[in-house]
C-alpha cells in the first residue's frame, strides 16, 4: 500500500533524525537503573517490573507510594535517580533537576552521583544552559556505565560544537572513535566536526569510512532495528559527502558518493536529486534525466520530488528537446496547482480536528510514555502531506504532550469515580461501626453468657478446685461412670442398712466393701492427674476470659478511635476531591490549547510546503516564458541571448 | 546563468538539509544548538506543571487507597520474582491463601522479560487477620526439554500486626538442572 510505504519511510526518517541528534535534542532517556542486585526491598522490584515494561506512569506513582511508606529504604538513592529519570522523560525538568542536585548534595555513591551529574548536564543542555551543562559534565568521574559514557562523549562534543569549538569537538570524538565498538554516530559527528573545523580531507576520510562500512551482522530470529538504523546513517554520510563535494565543485566525486545511497532508503530522494545535479554540473543532462525522472514520480510531499518535476524539463531544455521541456514545465505547473488545492484541503481538515482525532484513534497506547511513536496515519484527505509533518521531532513531541494530557484526563476521571467510591465505603464503615459495635459490646457484657457472668463462673470454679485440692476430695473429680457407680454404691449402702444380719446380707456387705474400696482406690489413683487437668482447664478458661476482656477493651478503644480514623480519612478525601476537580478543567483546557498548537505545527509545515510549491511554480512559469521567448526568437531568426 | 543558479541551488539545498530533519553534511551537530537554545514555551511549561501535579495527586490517592483498603495491620502482599529462570518459561501462577484461590495470573512475554531483568511483580495485595495461615502457589509453564511443568510451593506463616510481604521465587538449580520454587518471607 503506497500510503503505508510512504509512512514507513517517514517514520524511519523521523527515527533516524531523532537518533542522529539523540544527544542533542532527543528525549531524556533514563538508562537502565543502577544495578540493584541483590534486591533488598521487594517493592523496589515492583517499581522495576513496571519500569522494564515501559509503564512509566505506573512505575513512577508506585515508586512514590513506596517511598511514602518507606518501603524502598534499602534503595533510596537508586530509587531517587530512577524517579528523576522518569520525571525528566515526562519533561519535568525542574523537579528532575532538584532530585539530581539533591543526590549530589547528599553525597550519594559515585555511580549514582555520576549519573545524576550526567542527567543534570543533559537537562541544562536541553534548556540551553550550555556553560552549566559543561560544568556538570566536567564533574563526572569515571563511574558511568558504557552506554552512558558514550552518550557523555557525544554530549561533550555537541556542547563544544554548539560554541563552534570544532577542533576540541573533533579531539573529544577522536578519543571515542579510536575505541573498539565506538558508535557510528560518534564517527559521523567527528567527520562533520572536522569539516567544520576546516579539515576537509580528514572529515571526508571519516565520513567516507562510514559511507563504505559493512552493515553489522543480522542476528537470525531477532529484531534488528540497529541494522536499518546503521544503513540509514551510512546513507546519510554518503548524502552528506555528496552534497559537500557538490558544494566544493567536485561533481565527479559527488556522483560516486551519491551512488552508494540505497534507492529505497529515506535518504534516496535527496541522493537522486543530488546525483542529477552532479550530472548537470558535468554537462551531462542526459545522465541527470534518469534519476530525476525516477524521483519526479515519487510522493510529492517531499520537496526533492517537487524540485525533480522542474528539473526534468530543465534537463530536456539542456538537451535542446524544447517540446518535452515545455510539456514538462506545464505538467509541473498543473501538478503544483493540484498539490496546492490538496494542501488547502489538508489544512482545512487539520483545523477541523481530523488530524488529532484520527491520530489518537489509530495510535492507542496504555500510558504516558516517551518511547511512544505514531505508527498509523489517520484517515483523512491527502494523507500523504502528513508524512513530513509527522516526521518532525517537534510535532512528535507536541503530539506526545497532547496524548499525555488525554491520558491524564482519563486518569483523573477514573479517580473522580474512585474517590466517590471511597466516600461511600467510608460512610458504610462508619455506619456499620456506629450501629453494630455498641450492640456487640452490649451483648458481650450482658446476660448469662456475658463477660461478667463468665468471670463469676470462673471464680466459682476456681474456689471449687481449691477446696477439692485442700480436702483431697477425689470423688469431686470422678468421671461420669464413676459418679454413676458412686450413686449406685450409695443406694446399695442404704439398702444394706435396712437388711438384717442374714448370711446373704453379710455376703452383700462384703461385696459392697470390696467394690467401694476398689472405687475409692481408683479415685485416689487418678486424683493427682485429674486435679492437674482441672487446674489446667481453669487456666485456659482464665486465658480465654482475658482474651475476651482484651478484645472487649480493643472494641472499646476502636469505638473511640475508629470514628477519629474515619474523620481523618474523610478529611483526606475532602482534601483530595477538590484537587481532582480543579485539575480536570486545567488538563482539559491545556489539552485544547495543545491540540491547537499541534494543529498549528502541522499547518505551518503544510504552509511551508505551499510556499515551496509557489516558488517552484514561479520557477516553472519563468522557464516556460524563457522557452516561449526562445521559440519566438527562433521564429524571427534572432538567436537567443545567453 | 544556469551555473550560477545551480550553485545557489546547491548551496540552498545544503542549507536546507542542515536545518531540516536531515542533519546532512556539515550540519548534523549544528542542529544541536538550535534544539538546545529553544526557549521554554509557556504552554509547554504549564503542561509540565500539570503533569507534576497529577503525578503527585496520583501518589496521594494511591496512598489513601492503600491505607483505606489494605491497612498495615492486616495487609499481606505477594510478589513473584525470577532469578535467571532459564530452566523455566513462566506461563501462569495461581495462589491459594488458606485454601482459597486469591489470584490466578497469566503472564505476557513483556512481563516475563521484565521478571528476567530483575523486576518483581506484586501479584496480590489483600488482607489477613492475625494468626497462622497457609499459602500454596502453583507455577505452570515450560520446564527443561520443553516439557509442560507444574510445581507448587507451600508456606505456613504467622501474620502479626505488621504488613506481611511474601516473595515467590523461581530459581534455576544448576546442580539438578531443574527449576526451583521457593518462598521468602520479608
Amino acid at each position: 500500500m503506497p500510503l503505508r510505504t510512504t509512512f514507513r519511510n517517514a517514520a524511519r526518517l523521523a527515527g533516524a533524525a531523532l537518533a542522529a541528534s539523540a544527544i542533542a535534542a532527543g528525549p531524556a532517556v533514563a538508562a537502565d537503573p543502577v544495578n540493584s542486585h541483590p534486591l533488598k526491598d521487594p517493592h523496589y522490584g515492583d517499581v522495576l517490573f513496571h519500569f522494564y515494561q515501559e509503564h512509566y506512569f505506573t512505575s513512577i506513582t508506585r515508586l512514590m507510594v513506596s517511598q511514602h511508606f518507606k518501603r524502598v529504604d534499602h534503595h533510596v538513592d537508586e530509587a531517587e535517580l530512577l524517579r528523576g529519570g522518569m520525571l525528566l522523560s515526562y519533561g519535568l525538568h525542574r523537579e528532575a533537576g532538584d532530585i539530581f542536585a539533591g543526590l549530589i548534595e547528599k553525597g550519594a555513591e559515585p555511580p549514582v552521583r555520576d549519573r545524576a551529574w550526567f542527567f543534570l548536564a543533559k537537562i541544562r543542555y536541553q534548556r540551553g544552559f550550555l556553560a552549566a551543562a559543561e560544568d556538570a559534565l566536567g564533574r563526572i568521574e569515571n563511574h558511568l556505565p558504557p552506554e552512558l559514557e558514550n552518550e557523555r562523549v557525544l554530549l561533550k562534543a555537541s556542547l563544544l560544537m554548539a560554541r563552534a569549538d570544532y577542533a576540541a569537538a573533533a579531539a573529544v570524538l577522536k578519543g571515542v572513535t579510536g575505541k573498539t565498538g565506538a558508535g557510528p554516530y560518534a564517527r559521523y559527528n567527528l567527520g562533520v566536526a572536522l569539516i567544520k573545523n576546516g579539515d576537509i580531507a580528514g572529515g571526508f576520510a571519516f565520513l567516507d569510512a562510514l559511507g563504505t562500512a559493512a552493515t553489522p551482522a543480522v542476528v537470525v530470529g531477532q529484531e534488528n532495528p540497529a541494522t536499518e538504523e546503521f544503513r540509514s546513517l551510512r546513507d546519510q554520510a554518503n548524502v552528506a559527502l555528496g552534497f559537500t563535494a557538490l558544494q566544493y565543485n567536485n561533481p565527479s566525486a559527488a556522483r560516486i558518493y551519491l551512488e552508494r545511497v540505497r534507492l529505497d532508503g529515506m535518504h534516496s530522494n535527496k541522493a537522486l536529486l543530488g546525483f542529477g545535479w552532479a550530472a548537470a554540473a558535468l554537462k551531462q543532462p542526459d545522465q541527470a534525466l534518469a534519476p530525476w525522472t525516477e524521483l519526479a514520480q515519487r510522493d510529492p510531499s517531499d520537496s526533492a520530488v517537487l524540485e525533480a518535476r522542474i528539473a526534468v524539463p530543465y534537463a530536456y531544455a539542456e538537451l535542446k528537446a524544447f517540446g518535452p521541456a515545455l510539456d514538462g514545465y506545464n505538467e509541473a505547473i498543473a501538478a503544483f496547482e493540484r498539490e496546492r488545492v490538496g494542501l488547502d484541503e489538508s489544512i482545512a481538515a487539520i483545523r477541523a480536528g481530523k488530524l488529532v482525532d484520527g491520530l489518537l484513534e489509530r495510535n492507542p497506547g496504555e500510558e504516558m510514555g516517551w518511547f511512544w511513536n505514531i505508527r498509523e496515519l489517520p484517515d483523512m484527505p491527502h494523507v500523504g502531506h502528513l508524512a513530513p509533518v509527522l516526521a518532525q521531532h517537534q510535532f512528535q513531541e507536541a503530539f506526545k504532550n497532547l496524548r499525555d494530557l488525554r491520558f491524564l484526563s482519563k486518569n483523573l476521571a477514573q479517580w473522580q469515580d474512585n474517590i466517590g467510591v471511597f466516600s461511600d465505603m467510608l460512610a458504610n464503615r462508619r455506619q456499620a461501626f456506629a450501629e453494630r459495635l455498641p450492640d456487640i459490646r452490649k451483648r458481650a457484657g450482658a446476660g448469662a453468657s456475658g463477660l461478667g457472668a463468665l468471670k463469676q463462673q470462673a471464680d466459682a470454679l476456681a474456689t471449687d478446685v481449691a477446696r477439692v485440692e485442700a480436702d483431697a476430695d477425689a470423688a469431686a473429680l470422678a468421671d461420669a461412670r464413676q459418679r454413676d457407680m458412686l450413686a449406685r454404691l450409695a443406694r446399695a449402702r442404704a439398702t444394706l442398712a435396712t437388711m438384717g444380719d442374714t448370711p446373704e446380707a453379710d455376703a452383700a456387705r462384703a461385696r459392697y466393701r470390696l467394690v467401694s474400696g476398689a472405687l475409692t482406690w481408683q479415685l485416689a489413683q487418678e486424683f493427682a492427674q485429674r486435679l492437674w487437668d482441672a487446674k489446667k482447664s481453669l487456666q485456659t478458661i482464665r486465658a480465654a476470659l482475658a482474651d475476651a476482656v482484651r478484645s472487649d477493651a480493643a472494641l472499646a478503644q476502636a469505638q473511640h478511635d475508629e470514628p477519629l480514623r474515619f474523620d481523618a480519612f474523610a478529611a483526606r478525601i475532602a482534601e483530595l476531591d477538590p484537587r481532582i476537580k480543579a485539575l480536570i478543567p486545567r488538563v482539559a483546557a491545556l489539552g485544547q490549547e495543545q491540540q491547537q498548537a499541534v494543529q498549528e505545527l502541522a499547518v505551518a509545515e503544510l504552509e511551508r510546503q505551499k510556499e515551496r510549491l509557489a516558488a517552484y511554480t514561479v520557477q516553472a512559469r519563468f522557464a516556460v516564458a524563457q522557452l516561449y521567448d526562445h521559440a519566438a526568437q527562433k521564429e524571427t531568426g534572432h538567436a537567443p541571448k545567453p | 546563468m544556469f551555473q550560477r543558479s545551480l550553485r545557489v541551488f546547491v548551496a540552498a539545498l545544503l542549507l536546507g538539509l542542515t536545518a531540516a530533519r536531515f542533519a546532512a553534511a556539515a550540519d548534523a551537530p549544528a542542529a544541536a544548538p538550535a534544539a538546545a537554545s529553544a526557549p521554554a514555551d509557556g504552554l509547554d511549561s504549564r503542561i509540565q506543571d500539570v503533569k507534576g501535579d497529577v503525578i503527585r495527586l496520583n501518589r496521594d490517592l494511591l496512598v489513601l487507597e492503600e491505607e483505606l483498603l489494605f491497612p498495615a495491620n492486616t495487609q499481606v502482599a505477594l510478589f513473584v520474582s525470577m532469578d535467571v529462570g532459564k530452566l523455566f518459561e513462566l506461563d501462569s501462577v495461581q495462589v491459594k491463601l488458606d485454601d482459597k484461590v486469591v489470584t490466578t495470573y497469566l503472564y505476557t512475554p513483556a512481563e516475563v522479560k521484565a521478571l528476567h531483568r530483575g523486576g518483581v511483580q506484586r501479584v496480590y495485595i489483600g488482607n489477613l487477620k492475625a494468626g497462622e495461615h497457609t499459602l500454596v502457589a502453583f507455577f505452570t509453564g515450560g520446564g527443561p526439554h520443553e516439557r509442560d511443568y507444574k510445581r507448587g510451593a507451600t508456606l505456613k506463616f504467622d501474620k502479626g500486626t505488621d504488613p506481611k510481604y511474601i516473595e515467590l521465587q523461581i530459581k534455576d538449580s544448576t546442580g539438578k538442572l531443574q527449576p526451583e520454587f521457593d518462598v521468602k518471607v520479608w
